[in-house]
């Protein structure tokens, strides 16, 4: 793409930068510091604080160089070279400095503060100033997690433009107008946005400070490290601030491939979780209780349990990728087994082997930059602001730009605003899918879709999350979709190590790189480095491990980073599987809920221990660093797999992370893909059913065990359970929104709040998966559940129900 | 009744757009057309609309509003090409102090002001017009109303206007008090239900004004100008007036004079003969202390400057401006620190908040201006006004903190022994208030 | 609780279609006005209801209410009486009106009489300025106010009377000029 450059100095020393390019964005490439308070690159220029200024050659006026445009042949003159520009900006520091309180000694912002280094780089000595400081009220919580000090605040609306501008959370507005301008939300209307932390970091004074970090530490209290969130598969960049050994908060990297400058609320203050104090750091050996040992011993143990019998590894998407690879490698060559799975959807298809082959390959991926630069995009079976926040993000970023987004899940999103929404019921995807593949639909949201995505060509993309794969076709519909129209495809998984998982073959018919373990000529290809395979049958998948569990064809199960009981949509069965397993080996940070069933306990390191790789859900490998050495006796989770492959008899064949990487690469290269929709056969029309189809996902914010500790954003964000219900649906039922109902399934039932609300498919209902008092896999068989009946249920009735909100799973 | 008010349109005098202030008739359609009203608009709409915006070109017609900007150079400014509807929008929402001839010109005769409108609406094709009433003003939002309401039932207004295929519509709007909302760019944010604050610029409105689209915005004596400028062509407004200033202007006298009022004159009148023979001179015979030439935004002049022509051009070289034509009169026996401080008061009220030397900027000077008014200034707070008038002045984010540097440092430029004498006495010395004695130490 | 009923909803319904499709927001000052012809003031439940109207958030309509001085979100009384004291009026004599009203009132600017009969608003220039000092009760005119008038103002208020204006109809109350305000009328 090319871009008209223009060329022109500053301070004397030329650049050239394309049209358009604002004056302080140029300096900046000269290495040039102009001081500012408003500006920031993600946000479009307010020219408010006026401490920017430039004098440029000619012009009477000064300009400010955050709003003015670079042209051909401008001379511009910086403070460094301007004796009248120096004084304007500080005159202009004089200015913000009359109204702001003597707070340094107190405030959480001291020491790493834009205000404290221009003042003293740029700004007078002393006041002048001898009247009174207007005051506010102050410090006011804006939300559990935020609170302002308005009278810190140097008014540059940094705050207010990213709700506006960047995630359309319109909370906070400033109010009142002159020197009384001041942030503020509706009474009674508290900040509760997920990227509300955003605003913390971005303002440039102590206005907005975080609850979790007030009065916590100063900045050179603490130790840091560049690494890379653990929660999702969005990969923001972070850098992690540890105090005396413990984690005290994550702060954004600013990275324009990835996050942008932002995190979400989670990602910024879920950091507790490493050092809860039920974490266990020792290995336990069950006797009569579990008893702590040795890894030397737990390993013979497990080895005793372990060798000529059926072996099946369970994960939940949080390993890091190298630890995914050992495991793939340590489950085929040490345990002879394919039973190994990563999802904790029971899920499948082609689209998740293109998912698989596409790590690393950008003619097959889908990247931020090209969501950010498509004119059409379609999102299926994704809410990504609960699932993938910054991907979110990006999407808002794309549709401030004009592209054309298209929603299908069984609710509305918070893209509501700038997509248009095609509520399906969950199956019916797939037949959607198809018809914007067929470029059917007309006048409809899908019609629409479908000419979108015609139009864009190449310029178009197509997102599949998780709850897509589920149904064994959709996934396949969508990519087909995008093949048909030119669009990139990319599945869309949920959690940080679930696309290293998927890559590095953690995965019962899928070796890594996405070859086929009944292929013998992929399967050929990754012997070359394994040695030969014994087993070259395709394995069961997470459902299938835990039906043969239940069914007692299961000898030694393996936990690693899961607990079925709380993670899987199907908390009887997973119950029924733990029962019936003679051996189970727990290896992760705690117990939890599992410790009754526990016969083994492998403890962790955990992720600011740990030097390793995520993979986003672009298929970027991204570097994890560790701020402290592991806790206690846990170790990085490949050295345990290494240390089970010993015990097994073998050898993993690598010594050091290093190794270990060195083997991988190869494996883990681009390669083409082959296949498609080949075995494709046409998903047909769904079949009406005059019950009610229940499903589920987690919410951002929910009792999982990564966001233990963080009481704050819990108190801010973590919502009650609820059951969402169309209002035809209701009226059949004779349910008013508020009340409660009782939810029956051939799994459990439940008494919930209700919500009758037109943002839902008819015929589906939804229960978040995993909040305080409901645990939902307690009423499904799988992500989602036909026929489920839901009735309403009086006042009375509901409080002295013992079913009510219980919590399932456990003891 | 004033001589100089007689006449109807057609009568020549030195006067274009008040000359049927003493006819009651002309405020309801009926009378205004027989007094010849509307028939600019059936002029122009004759014409070819590039060709009103010529004519307007060369009549030489500059903004009323303050800007001084050729009005007939803003309509050609409009893209006729974007697709989008093109808008636009009468600002009515006067609010500089001293200022109140734009009230009159709607409670005498508001079809003047709707003929100029249409016709301005006509010339950039627009078909959806604003009128911005400055939500003070409930009477003459009433009389807005009612006015617009006649024009559509004797179809000067609404579809096919007297007879053409051009359609406009137009919808009063008002405000809700805030002085800013006179600027351009803040009247559009609040028009489409915003925070009144300003836009940058560019883009420029006549490129993306409302609703992101192509708009005008003209004040309402700029439109009011326009129906005769149709009727009698360009040359004939340019004999009035100064060759760089053309036409009259319509001057709003307050303060210490005789008889306040509005006072159509050619632009270029002196001063004095404003002050003299149409406000009736300073009230009670007393000495002029100062004036201001265009509200208190511009900066102000004293008894030095009574010959100076008013027009664009003579007040810049004496050092101020033309403003929105408003002088209010100060005479010998008031007190330039307080009425600074009053105006710095108002400024500081109405700024808007976004930036910083407007919004501490003005802060700042109420106070150390209160102090010195109390008699608790020190010498060090006159260095501090000059920064203030320094560092305030083409700083902000737009010109109302310039208007709020005048005060400062026209008195202080024109009358700083009257600041000494405030400091140095300890109180002020026309009402007498104050310790009456220098302070060296104050209370923050 | 809502404060617009079913019929006043249609009539914010109609003010929103005075503008373009799309662009609905401009209706944000008439349906402030139109709660606030209500209520006697702008409260917590009117800024919600023209949130829900407009299909915005309550920060993002209360952020525009609090920034017009129409638009009064504190306790008001049934008639506002706003005194110009700015330069022009000033100079004839407005402080001393202002002083009067103060005294007869007897309660600070902003604030409500504790019978919620009167405000008193100090104002910025009302564009008047031939007829200083100039007093608008309801936003109603009166010219060239003398201390003696301006407390004969406050009495007939107290004695429920609304005194003529000097051009135009008075409005009943606050109320009924925040009703005209928002384009529903010319009053009764």
């Amino acid at each position: 793409m090319t871009q008209e450059a223009v060329t022109l100095t500053i301070d004397g020393k030329e650049v050239t930068v394309p049209k358009g390019t604002l004056i302080i964005r140029a300096a900046e490439q000269l290495g040039i510091e102009i001081p500012r308070f408003c500006d920031h690159p993600l946000l479009e220029p307010a020219g408010a604080c006026r401490q920017c200024y430039v004098e440029v050659e000619g012009q009477a006026k000064l300009f400010t160089s955050c709003t003015a445009t670079v042209a051909p042949g401008m001379a511009v003159r910086t403070q460094n070279s301007s004796e009248v520009v120096h004084e304007a900006q500080v005159a202009n520091l004089e200015f913000l400095l009359l109204n702001h309180p003597l707070d340094c000694p107190i405030c959480d912002r001291g020491g790493e503060c834009p205000l404290q280094d221009q003042a003293l780089a740029f700004g007078p000595g002393e006041s002048r100033y001898v009247e009174a400081k207007r005051t506010f009220e102050k410090p006011i919580p804006l939300s559990p997690l935020v609170g302002l000090d308005r009278e810190r605040c140097v008014l540059c609306a940094r705050c207010t433009r990213f709700c506006d501008q960047i995630s359309g959370d319109r909370f906070i507005e400033l109010f009142a107008r002159g020197a009384g301008e001041r942030v503020s939300i509706a009474a009674g209307e508290d900040f509760l946005s997920p990227f509300s932390g955003n605003t913390i970091q971005i303002c440039p004074v102590g206005a907005l400070t975080a609850t979790p970090y007030r009065f916590v530490a100063r900045p050179f209290d603490l130790s840091s490290v560049d690494t890379v969130c653990p929660h999702c598969s969005a990969g923001c960049n972070v850098k992690l601030d540890v105090r005396r050994g413990k984690v005290v908060r994550h702060l954004a990297r600013d990275n324009l491939d990835v996050n942008d400058a932002w995190l979400c609320d989670k990602g910024r203050f879920a950091f507790r979780f490493p050092d809860d104090e039920r974490r266990v750091t020792i290995p336990l050996l069950r006797d009569r209780g579990l008893e702590p040992t040795s890894f030397g011993e737990v390993m013979d143990a497990i080895g005793d349990w372990s060798r000529g019998k059926r072996v099946a590894f369970l994960t939940g998407g949080r390993l890091a990728d190298e630890d995914a690879y050992a495991l793939s490698k340590v489950a085929r060559t040490a345990f002879v087994t394919n039973d190994l799975d990563h999802r904790r959807e029971f899920a499948g298809g082609e689209a998740e082997r293109l998912a698989a082959v596409a790590v690393t390959d950008r003619a097959l991926s889908v990247t931020y930059r090209d969501v950010e630069r498509a004119k059409a995009i379609v999102v299926a079976g994704l809410d990504a602001e609960q699932e993938v926040p910054i991907l979110h993000l990006r999407l808002r970023k794309a549709a401030r730009r004009g592209a054309r987004i298209f929603v299908l899940n069984p609710r509305r999103t918070r893209l509501w605003d700038v997509a248009e929404h095609v509520l399906c019921r969950p199956g019916q995807e797939a037949h959607v899918l198809e018809q914007i593949v067929d470029g059917e639909g007309g006048d409809s949201g899908v019609g629409r879709a479908a000419d979108a995505l015609r139009e864009a060509g190449e310029a178009g993309v197509v997102l599949a999350g998780m709850r897509l794969a589920e149904h064994p076709l959709a996934a396949d519909v969508a990519l087909r979709a995008a093949r048909r129209t030119g669009a990139r495809f990319s599945l869309v998984p949920r959690r940080a190590g679930d696309k290293g998982a998927l890559a590095a073959g953690v995965h019962p018919r899928l070796l890594p790189g996405g070859r086929r373990v009944d292929d013998p000529g992929e399967r050929a290809e990754v012997e070359a480095v394994w040695g030969e395979l014994k087993n070259v049958v395709p394995g069961r998948n997470a459902k299938q491990i835990l039906e043969a569990a239940a069914n007692r064809e299961i000898d030694v199960l393996f936990l690693v980073g899961v607990d079925p009981l709380r993670d899987f949509p199907d908390a009887r069965l997973a119950r029924h599987a733990l029962e019936n397993v003679p051996y189970k080996v727990v290896q992760s940070l705690e117990l939890g809920s599992l410790e009754p069933f526990a016969d083994a306990f492998l403890p962790a390191a955990a992720f600011p221990e740990r030097d390793a790789h995520f993979t986003t859900w672009e298929g970027r490998a991204q570097r994890i660093r560790p701020v402290r050495g592991p806790a206690g006796l846990s170790r990085p989770d490949w050295e345990i797999f290494a240390g089970l492959a010993r015990a097994m008899g073998g050898s993993l064949g690598f010594e050091s992370l290093e190794d270990l990487q060195e083997e991988s690469v190869g494996l883990l290269s681009p390669r083409a893909f082959s296949g498609g929709a080949s075995a494709w056969v046409g998903a047909g029309a769904p079949q009406w059913i005059d019950e009610l189809t229940l499903f589920t996902y987690p919410l951002l914010v929910d009792e999982g065990r990564l966001s233990e500790g963080a009481s704050e954003l819990k108190a801010a964000l973590e919502e009650k359970p609820f059951l969402e219900i169309h209002p035809v649906d209701a009226d059949k039922r004779s349910i008013a929104d508020g009340g409660e109902v009782r939810v029956r399934t051939q799994a459990g039932q439940a008494v919930v709040p209700v919500r009758v609300t037109p943002d839902i498919a008819e015929g589906s209902v939804f229960v978040p998966f995993n909040q305080p008092g409901l645990a939902a896999n307690t009423l499904l068989s799988g992500r989602f559940t036909a026929g489920a009946t839901v009735e309403a249920v009086a006042a009375a009735e509901a409080a002295a129900d013992p079913e009510r909100l219980t919590v399932g799973g456990g003891p | 009744m004033d001589p100089r008010r007689a006449g109807g349109r057609g009568v020549t005098t030195d006067r274009i757009i008040t000359r049927n202030w003493g006819n009651p008739d002309v405020f309801h359609v009926d009378g205004y057309v027989a007094n010849g009203g509307y028939a600019g608009l059936k002029k122009a709409l004759a014409m070819a609309p590039e060709d009103v915006i010529e004519l307007v070109k060369g009549s030489g017609l500059r903004g009323r509003g303050g800007a001084g900007f050729p009005t007939g150079v803003k309509w050609s400014f409009v893209p006729q090409d974007t697709g989008k509807p093109t808008y636009v929008v009468c600002n009515f929402d006067e609010s500089e102090p001293g200022t109140f001839n734009n009230r009159e010109l709607v409670d005498r005769e508001p079809h003047q002001l709707l003929e100029g409108l249409a016709i301005a609406a006509y010339a950039v094709r627009c078909h959806n017009a604003y009128i911005y009433v400055r939500g003070e003003f409930l009477h003459q939002g009433t009389i807005v109303r009612r006015a617009v309401e006649e024009a559509y039932d004797r179809g000067f207004l609404g579809k096919g206007i007297c007879g053409s295929d051009f359609d406009l519509d137009v919808v009063p709007h008002r405000g809700a008090g805030a002085y800013i909302c006179g600027e351009e760019t803040g009247l559009l944010n609040s028009l489409e239900g915003f925070r009144g604050q300003p836009r940058q610029r560019p883009p420029f409105p006549a490129v993306e004004g409302l609703y992101a689209s192509p708009t005008v915005i003209n004040n309402v004596e700029t439109l009011c100008n326009v129906p005769h400028i149709l009727e009698n062509g360009a040359d004939w407004f340019r004999g009035f007036g100064t060759a760089k200033s053309p036409g009259t202007k319509v001057f709003s006298v307050s303060g210490k004079v005789e008889r306040p009022g509005n006072y159509e004159v050619p632009m270029g009148t002196p001063f004095r003969v404003l002050l003299e023979e149409h406000a009736g001179g300073v009230l009670g015979g007393k000495a002029l202390k100062a004036w201001t030439p265009g509200g208190s935004s511009t900066p102000m002049l004293t008894a030095e400057h009574l010959d100076v022509g008013l027009d664009f051009e003579s007040l810049q070289a004496a050092g101020s401006l033309l403003g929105t034509g408003a002088a209010i009169v100060l005479d010998e026996t008031d007190c330039v620190v307080e009425a600074a401080r009053r105006l710095l008061a108002f400024y500081a009220h109405e700024s808007c908040g976004k930036c910083t030397p407007c919004r501490e900027g003005t802060w700042w000077a109420v106070r150390v201006l209160s102090r010195i008014e109390e008699g608790l200034g020190r010498p060090e707070d006159l260095p501090i006004m000059n920064d203030l008038g320094r560092n305030i002045l083409f700083r902000a984010f737009c010109p109302l903190a310039d208007g709020a540097v005048s005060p400062i440092t026209s008195t202080l430029t024109y009358f700083r022994e009257e600041y000494e004498a405030h400091v140095r006495e300890g109180r002020c010395p026309f009402t007498g208030s104050g310790p009456g004695r220098r302070i060296e130490e104050v209370a923050s | 609780m809502a404060v617009l009923s079913p019929e006043l909803r249609g009539e914010a319904e109609r003010i929103k279609a005075r503008y373009p499709a799309g662009r609905e927001r401009s209706a944000m000052l008439p349906l402030l006005y139109l709660v606030q012809s209500v209520e006697g003031r702008v409260t917590r439940d009117g800024l919600r209801e023209v949130a829900d109207v407009l299909g915005l958030k309550t920060a993002e309509v209360e952020a525009v209410a609090s920034f017009y001085s129409m638009l009064r979100l504190r306790p008001t009384g049934a008639h506002v009486v706003s005194v110009c004291t700015n330069l022009a009026c000033a100079l004839r004599g407005a402080k001393e009106v202002y002083a009067a009203a103060h005294d007869a009132i007897g309660s600070h600017a902003e604030e409500m009489t504790e019978d919620g009969l009167l405000t008193l608003h100090e104002e910025e220039c009302l564009g008047a300025c031939d007829a200083a000092p100039v007093v608008q009760v309801d936003f109603a005119n009166h010219d060239r106010v003398t201390p003696e008038r301006m407390r004969e103002l406050i009495e007939a208020l107290r004695r429920g009377e609304v005194s003529e204006p000097s051009a135009g109809r008075a409005p009943r109350d606050f109320k009924e000029a925040s009703w005209i305000l928002a384009g529903l009328g010319d009053g009764a």
